[in-house]
């Protein structure tokens, strides 16, 4: 008796399963550009987690690029490298990192530490700067050092003058740098805290300086998906904020953006830019990632709306006041693509057609099917505002069957001679992009 | 005549609708509340009812295997049955990130589970008959 009913639960198990399943994504190209296709928001039963598995390069292995350019690897044996930095002399910094970890909340937070750990997420990072430097612009490096070690989940960095900033996940530290030098000795002076803990769920911190120097600019992401943490700890996140570098004072310059991985400025008109991560778990086509300009005092949308006043559901209390402001990003780069790595094209020597734009790092989606990103792409710009479709320049990070993936690009930078560089921290290598005919 | 020997697993039945109940009353106040912990709470609570009405079904083929119980009680089976397949709909609703984790499906699956375990609760919660002297296991 007991095992008729106990066949009928078991029966019933699949249209528990087949609920939770969602549909598949559609074409990305359709969430390119400024007016990306939006369709209604989807809730789910499961998350539709698709995750390759993790399985690094092999000797001879590597990504591929746009036609007339080759890869190469320029250093390997990295521990989870995030950003790349080219100092003046040439020599190229990367920053090793993760996050500091965080403590899970519901038996939800538990399966998704395993999805992570199996996507190569939950590698350690090293906590550390390392330096490379190259013989004379080769791609292959003479040296390597550890420039900064014992840093606290690091991430953006960047050199005005004579001091090195680097943005802990807690606090932006000002080194002493002196040209040519392969290590820095004195210890860092606190510039500014930054908003982490409790919890710090999107961990990493951009920075970029301005024009003239005088400022820095940190991105903060929010501390949960969609407030699932509560509202209290979302206070000052979400933000890219405005740091004076002389006294270290701070405010939030723009707000809403709820993950902005990398900060850039527009070398035309020095208009600051971000690539930003939106949420997750409301369809394989919401909400896109973003490439926008940032204006001063600009909200973006997070939490309680999404492309300007799409309003989220999920988050309680609303605010409608907020969402008729929220701003429309200018530029989609498709659904859950992680942009994490964002690079202006000026001074690169790869191709005539990346003359103007910006590189686009991505390090790929984790709740859709099918994936979308692991990839580096280029945004064509006119007269300073993303414009176009945008072109693969490299890819090759996942295997032909989707199944496995060898790498996932992060952090951008042009060495020397104009050469792209791509941080991949699950290949744990750093990749230089060059022209195969040089000086075209 | 003999007492009826215990049932192991009636108050593991008891203890994980209670836990399933205590996630209706968490629900609400998250409904009233909107703070987030709340939210956890029932997560954590239907989780955990989950598993302990699991332990209840290990221990009651137990109760079978070794006598302690009689006949299936049909219709407490089907009361506890239906509401651990609705709780387990309900643990994946409540993974959901903030407020459409509880409202308004979340809160209604918790409303239909405490209904149907009250009437459980009052029929006794034990899943089988108690065994009457001289019957065959």
């Amino acid at each position: 008796m007991s095992t008729t009913s106990f066949r009928r639960i078991v029966a019933l198990i699949p249209f528990v399963a087949l609920a939770a399943c969602g549909s598949n994504g559609g074409d990305p190209a359709r969430q390119y550009g400024s007016d990306p296709y939006l369709p209604d928001p989807q809730e789910y039963l499961l998350p539709p987690m698709s995750i390759p598995k993790a399985i690094g390069w092999k000797v001879g292995e590597m990504p591929a690029a746009f036609p007339g350019l080759k890869v190469e690897a320029l250093a390997t044996g990295l521990e989870h490298p995030r950003t790349l930095y080219t100092l003046p002399n040439g020599d190229i910094l990367v920053v090793e990192s993760n996050s500091p970890g965080t403590e899970p909340f519901r038996p939800k937070d538990f399966i998704a530490g395993n999805v992570k750990a199996r996507a190569g997420a939950g590698a350690k990072g090293a906590n550390r700067i390392s330096l490379l430097r190259t013989a004379d612009g080769d791609g292959k490096p003479a040296l390597r050092s550890v420039f900064i070690d014992h840093l606290h989940s690091p991430y953006g960095i960047t050199l005005v003058g004579d001091t090195l900033y680097v943005a802990n996940t807690d606090a932006i530290l000002a080194f002493n740098y002196v040209p040519g030098m392969t290590q820095v000795t004195s210890p860092g002076i606190k510039l500014a805290d930054l908003p982490a803990g409790p919890i710090d769920h999107h961990w990493t911190k951009s920075m970029a300086a301005s024009a003239d120097g005088s400022k820095l600019y940190v991105g903060v992401g929010s501390n949960s998906n969609i407030t699932e943490n509560g509202m209290a700890v979302e206070e000052g996140r979400a933000a890219i904020y405005e740091v004076d570098r002389l006294t270290g004072a701070k405010r939030i310059f723009a707000s809403g953006t709820r993950n902005p991985t990398s900060l850039a400025f527009e070398p035309q008109t020095h208009q600051l830019f971000a690539v930003v991560n939106e949420r997750d778990e409301i369809g394989p086509d919401l909400v896109p990632d973003y490439l926008t300009s940032i204006r001063e005092g600009g909200f973006y949308g997070w939490p309680y709306s999404y492309w300007g006043s799409h309003v989220d559901v999920r988050v309680h209390p609303q605010r409608p006041d907020l969402v008729a402001a929220a701003i429309k990003p200018d530029y989609g780069l498709s659904s859950h693509v992680a942009p994490l790595g964002l690079l202006f094209s000026e001074g690169q020597h790869l191709s005539p057609e990346f003359a103007n734009g910006a590189f686009v790092g991505e390090h790929g989606s984790w709740d859709r099917s099918p994936l979308n990103g692991y990839q580096v792409i280029f945004v064509p710009f006119v007269n300073g505002r993303a414009t176009g479709k945008p072109v693969t320049v490299v890819a090759g990070f996942l295997s032909e069957d989707k199944e496995t993936v060898h790498g996932r690009p992060v952090g951008l930078a042009l060495d020397q001679s104009g050469a792209l560089l791509v941080a991949d921290d699950v290949g744990n290598t750093v990749w230089r992009v060059s022209a195969t005919q040089p000086g075209t | 005549m003999n007492h009826a020997p215990t049932q192991l697993h009636r108050d593991f039945i008891a203890a994980g609708g209670i836990l399933l109940i205590a996630a209706f009353v968490t629900d609400c106040i998250y409904d009233r509340t909107a703070l987030w912990q709340w939210a956890n709470f029932s997560s954590w609570l239907i989780t955990a009812g989950l598993i302990v009405t699991l332990l209840a079904v290990i221990l009651l083929l137990i109760d079978f295997a070794t006598g302690r119980a009689g006949r299936l009680n049909a219709g407490n089976f089907i009361l506890v049955g239906v509401t651990a397949l609705l709780s387990l709909v309900n643990a994946f609703v409540h993974s959901r990130d903030a407020w459409t984790s509880v409202v308004p499906q979340g809160i209604l699956l918790s409303a239909v589970s405490t209904l149907l375990l009250l009437i459980a609760g009052w029929r006794g919660w034990s899943l089988a008959m108690s065994r009457t002297a001289g019957e065959r296991p």
